[in-house]
């Protein structure tokens, strides 16, 4: 089961998807996805997907300290069997040791 | 003497502009409640982007975006006027345009007007602006990008704004848009970590990620001062509202004192006539 929010607009949708179930040992990180006056997702995820300008990518768990402008698209978290889908115009992604934080709207 | 009916329809609209005013005063309050929340909410937000920039080990100074840039930069200032867009905003916007007219030199300054009100008051002065935007009607996601292309042409922009300092007082205030931003940065706890090309990846590059983390805390920190510019207006309305509460209630007790003696005055009238009528009979049996 997936569901899917429109960052412009707030809307929530669900879907159904079939994702591999999550290995309970399996690292994960914290995700944060929020704008100046709304918060999307805040939780633990095992990845994220987004597209920059050079196209899309994944963040895991471990990934590199890194900085990118994202580009209009969807964002989508995974978390165990569900996906998160967040469609957005633009933002700012920065991970570090685990934690990624989007900020969305600038 | 007025009639009884006539004061009892005046005190019935009297009545109904008290409920109105009563009404407005509320929504005012309302409101200005809500923008207090969302400056708040967009201040941890500003706050958690003010941390990763100053981590980021470039050029100390405040660049407007436009680091390592080569687009050509005005030699002016950029005046921004943040004013009411409807005019019961009493004389603060006259104020704060005249304040602003004192500094402003047209072979040094360009002017942006944001509200209908400061462009109605710039014409009237005979001054010609750049830019006239309206004052945004919603009180949240303000875009205030078209305004951020402006200010990074400029060398630098000071913003004159309406001020709340509580229900009852608002004031006129000027700040230059770097040190909007740096101030609002000093505000929050900065980590002493370091990120550079070292450490970190940065896709496009560190200077793009730095040039629109500038760009994205400008259109914060103008958000905030516009939004500063509206609670000031509202509570200036909740006042305008609440004086006009107070008189209207004033004004309906007056009017029903009136009303009760216009009300014995027609009765005593009558009892007159009566009385009157009755002599006349008695003289004429």
């Amino acid at each position: 089961m997936a569901a899917h929010q429109d960052a412009s607009t707030g809307a929530i949708s669900a879907e159904s998807v079939a994702a591999k179930p999550a290995d309970a040992r399996h690292p994960v990180m914290h995700v944060k996805v929020y704008s100046p006056f709304k918060t999307y997702f805040d939780e633990s995820a095992d990845s994220i997907s987004a597209v920059n300008a050079t196209g899309p990518f994944d963040i895991l768990p471990r990934h590199h300290n890194f900085m990118t402008l994202l580009s209009a698209g969807e964002l989508i978290i995974r978390q165990g069997t569900v996906q998160h889908k967040i469609r957005i115009s633009r933002g700012v992604m920065h991970v570090k040791a685990n934690q990624v934080i989007v900020f969305l709207d600038v | 003497m007025r009639r009884a009916q006539e004061i009892a329809d005046e005190e019935h609209s009297m009545a109904t502009i008290g409920e109105l005013s009563s009404a407005f005063e509320g929504i005012a309050s309302m409101r200005i409640a809500q923008i207090k929340n969302q400056v708040l909410e967009s201040q941890d937000f500003f706050n958690e982007l003010w941390n990763i920039y100053r981590q980021i080990a470039v050029d100390p100074t405040f660049g407007y975006g436009r680091k390592k840039s080569e687009k050509k930069v005005i030699e002016k200032g950029l005046f921004i006027a943040i004013t009411a867009e409807g005019s019961f905003s009493g004389d603060i916007d006259e104020k704060l345009i005249t304040w602003m007219l004192k500094e402003f030199d047209p072979a040094k300054h360009d002017i942006i007007v944001i509200g209908h009100h400061g462009a109605l008051q710039l014409a009237q002065h005979d001054i010609s602006f750049k830019r006239y935007y309206k004052l945004p009607e919603k009180d949240q996601n303000i875009n205030v990008e078209p305004i951020i292309q402006e200010v990074e042409q400029y060398q630098d922009t000071t913003v004159y704004y309406q001020s709340y300092v509580s229900l009852m007082v608002q004031d006129v205030k000027r700040i230059t848009l770097g040190k909007a931003v740096e101030d609002q940065g000093k505000r929050s706890k900065t980590k002493d970590d370091i990120i550079n090309e070292s450490t970190y990846i940065f896709e496009p590059s560190t200077y793009a990620v730095v040039n629109h983390l500038e760009r994205s805390m400008m259109q914060i920190a103008l958000s905030q001062v516009i939004f500063n510019s509206k609670l000031a207006q509202y509570a200036s309305r909740f006042r305008a509202m609440s004086s006009a509460h107070t008189k209207a209630d004033d004004s309906l007790e007056e009017l029903h004192t009136l009303y009760n003696r216009a009300r014995r005055a027609n009765k005593d009238e009558r009892l007159k006539e009566i009385i009157n009528g009755l002599h006349k009979l008695r003289s004429t049996t």
